[in-house]
């Protein structure tokens, strides 16, 4: 709950999980596109917004399934070679969405397998942000999560206000107000 | 105490610290004649580093009698031609290359360099490059210390890992910490939260005890408010 008002938050909890209904629930067939009823039969699998499923669970009225983002293809792919997976266009809140589906699903591997993607992936965002030259960047960029990219822009932007600072340029900064109003006067 | 430049980022911009080295003590070799400046004296803590003018009694100032200033007075009189500055001893050519071969030997530490020393020889070489023997050396040397040192500093991220809580890093400077620290608390908060009790929880039910599963609902339903 610390972390009501974060927009990345209630954006990662729109990421799509898939469920499966444990009871049978009465209108509401839209959820189901297959459905021929206004009803999602038992059994059934569907595919829910990660906040849906989050409170149809705690209710005990589906049981989720462990998304595709931590299938064993991705897990075999991250021990691989982790850097060069292409992770956003699989879930961009990836790690977000690893530790609130955790404790929901019975896979108790999930934790180990977020760390060891992280750290690995870690080391590679850590030696391009500092240094790399802007060419580089575009490149690398689309593989890199929400989490990620955050890190990534934090150590970009502070290198790149230290290069700013030590090249030197205007000492004395105008505000901007200032410059327009002595405009309009003219 | 944050910076005031960017509040959502709690850092310094830096100029904010190079405002905080101005403080610092240069000597100088001043040409007019002055009584002493009494200035109000103020004491603040910064990165847990008591920074205070001691005294806030400049002076007094006569020609040719070296005396020490901090260093914004010093430049602001440089500015006016009313000094000249006196080149910090770890400043000069010898010294500076010293240091650097000591850098470069020992990949493991930093050597001790003023706090603030990226910023106090951005502004001498800025205002008071007349003063300084060698600028140009001196200045090379210099950004060759702090590519080397942040090298290191790199090198020594890529080492952090689930179980790293606490860095210590003696003898880094205060602009080199600014650089790193929104990177550096951002990865420290991440592989604190992927390291969570919860996480590591999960991680030894998984190896330990496969059959005790039906008895886990309980923890289970704990954890799930994270």
């Amino acid at each position: 709950m610390s972390r009501y008002f974060d927009i990345d938050d209630i954006i990662m909890e729109d990421e799509l999980s898939s469920v499966v209904f444990k009871v049978g629930a009465n209108g509401v067939g839209l959820l189901d596109p297959s459905a021929e009823t206004n009803r999602v039969e038992q059994g059934s699998k569907v595919e829910l917004p990660f906040w849906l499923a989050n409170e149809l669970y705690l209710r005990q009225a589906v049981s989720v399934i462990v998304p595709q983002c931590f299938n064993q293809k991705t897990r075999r792919e991250i021990q691989a070679d982790a850097a060069y997976v292409d992770l956003r266009s699989r879930c961009p809140y990836f790690y977000e969405l690893g530790c609130k589906v955790a404790p929901l699903i019975g896979d108790r591997t999930i934790g180990s397998f977020l760390l060891y993607a992280f750290m690995n992936r870690f080391k590679d965002v850590l030696s391009k942000a500092h240094s790399a030259a802007f060419a580089v960047a575009p490149r690398f960029l689309p593989l890199l999560t929400k989490e990620e990219m955050h890190l990534y822009e934090a150590a970009r932007s502070s290198m790149t206000a230290f290069k700013k600072w030590r090249v030197g340029g205007s000492r004395f900064e105008k505000a901007s107000i200032l410059g327009k109003k002595k405009r309009s006067g003219e | 105490m944050a910076g005031q430049s960017d509040p959502s980022l709690s850092m310094f911009s830096a100029a904010e610290v190079e405002f905080l080295a101005e403080d610092e003590m240069v000597e100088i070799v001043p040409n007019l004649n002055m009584d002493t400046l009494n200035l109000i004296c103020v004491n603040f803590i910064f990165f847990g580093y008591f920074l205070s003018l001691s005294q806030g009694d400049f002076g007094p100032f006569r020609p040719q009698m070296a005396t020490s200033v901090p260093l914004w007075l010093a430049v602001a009189l440089k500015k006016r031609g009313k000094c000249t500055i006196r080149c910090p001893q770890w400043m000069s050519v010898e010294k500076l290359t010293q240091v650097l071969e000591a850098e470069r030997d020992s990949p493991a530490q930093f050597q001790p360099l003023p706090f603030h020393y990226v910023e106090i020889s951005r502004l001498l070489f800025d205002n008071a490059r007349d003063d300084i023997p060698d600028m140009y050396m001196a200045r090379s040397l210099i950004e060759d210390i702090r590519d080397v040192r942040f090298h290191k500093f790199e090198s020594g991220l890529e080492k952090i890992s689930s179980s790293t809580h606490v860095v210590k890093l003696k003898n880094l400077s205060a602009m080199e910490v600014n650089i790193v620290r929104p990177f550096f608390v951002r990865a420290l908060q991440a592989f604190a939260k992927h390291d969570s009790p919860q996480m590591i929880h999960h991680q030894q039910d998984a190896m330990s005890s496969r059959q005790a599963h039906p008895q886990d609902d309980g923890p289970r339903r704990d954890l799930r408010r994270r």
